[in-house]
């Protein structure tokens, strides 16, 4: 027997009120708690409610059944416990930190040996070192500004719609980008410190080591774009 | 998982193989497969099967599609040339385990 709309809704809602509040997440959970639902009502001839209660029992969430009056105990034992959806949450996170890392060293070296990647360090090679004619600040400036402007675009993309900072994957895909965005602003203390009271300090480091953050941001915004493109697709078949 | 502990170890063979021999399979499928194909002596739990399903493919084992069905998606799981591979060796290890286990419980049989 098939779902009505509604009653899906419901299902949603409910999903929803045992906090998965990602749509990534919860669409996998939605599926499998419509089709079991639907298979037990007609297997095994329960109602709907029965159903739902023993699919959510299932999944891990427990539910003390003692002192709870028999017409309340749909309602109790569906919001009682969300231990299972937890567990859920957390292993699916845990996962996508690990396929996304996997995914960004398997595609480091192809991706820095790429021509497009030559080109834009190249170009801003040249640019900073223009603006290094000028003076080392503003050199400096430069060569920050290329991880800046890569971290703030996956942070603008990241978190610009409403689909976007409700998907898990999204989520995880820009985590490294606030700490990213503030490590030339570190690395410039640290070495402001470390060569405090030098007349000619190597400023030669702060570029090598700006030029290595870049890569790893570059690459970075790759991956995000390919994360980003698949989890916009996903979002307009869901709610077209 | 199952009514048994000692199926635990092996599903991930268990979902290997039922998708070598699918093209593509969605989570509650794989559970009514295993429940039909073993006339309902191993049932596979959600709480067992997400977690499996989710890392073998952030292994790269498995690949994901998504489809819409009955108004809602369904997330299909299918075997990357990487996973049809280690299905492979999944299979193997698993025969060479039945194998011992065989010589160890019923010599006569082995």
């Amino acid at each position: 027997m098939k779902l009505t709309k509604q009653e899906i809704q419901f299902i949603d809602h409910y999903l929803i009120k045992n906090e998965v509040k990602y749509w990534d997440v919860r669409l996998e959970l939605l599926d499998h708690i419509v089709s079991a639902v639907e298979t037990k009502i007609s297997n095994d001839g329960i109602s709907f409610n029965e159903a739902l209660l023993e699919v959510h029992r299932g999944f891990g969430n427990q539910f003390v059944e003692f002192g709870v009056s028999k017409d309340k105990i749909f309602e109790k034992g569906l919001y009682q416990s969300n231990i299972g959806f937890k567990k859920f949450i957390k292993q699916k996170q845990k996962e996508i930190g690990r396929k996304h890392r996997k995914t960004y060293w398997k595609t480091f070296l192809p991706f820095i040996s790429s021509i497009r990647f030559f080109i834009e360090l190249l170009v801003l090679t040249i640019v900073t070192l223009i603006a290094y004619q000028y003076s080392i600040k503003v050199g400096l400036f430069v060569a920050m500004s290329g991880i800046i402007i890569t971290e703030f675009t996956k942070l603008f993309y990241g978190g610009l719609k409403k689909f976007k900072t409700k998907s898990l994957n999204m989520q995880l895909a820009i985590s490294s980008s606030l700490l990213l965005t503030q490590m030339p602003y570190w690395l410039i203390m640290l070495f402001n410190w470390h060569y405090e009271g030098l007349e000619m300090k190597p400023y030669y480091i702060l570029f090598i080591l700006f030029a290595l953050l870049f890569v790893f941001s570059r690459h970075s915004l790759n991956n995000f774009i390919k994360i980003y493109n698949t989890y916009n697709e996903r979002y307009q078949l869901l709610t077209t | 998982m199952s009514n048994s502990k000692l199926y635990k170890g092996s599903l991930t063979t268990i979902i290997l193989k039922l998708l070598n021999e699918h093209d593509k399979m969605y989570g509650y499928e794989i559970t009514q497969k295993v429940k039909a194909l073993t006339k309902g002596e191993l049932k596979i739990t959600e709480g067992a099967l997400y977690p499996a399903l989710h890392k073998l493919e952030a292994e790269g084992l498995l690949d994901v599609e998504v489809a819409k069905v009955d108004n809602r998606l369904r997330k299909y799981y299918k075997l990357t040339e990487t996973g049809t591979k280690e299905t492979v060796n999944k299979l193997e290890e698993l025969a060479e385990y039945i194998k011992t286990m065989q010589a160890l419980v019923n010599p006569k049989l082995a």
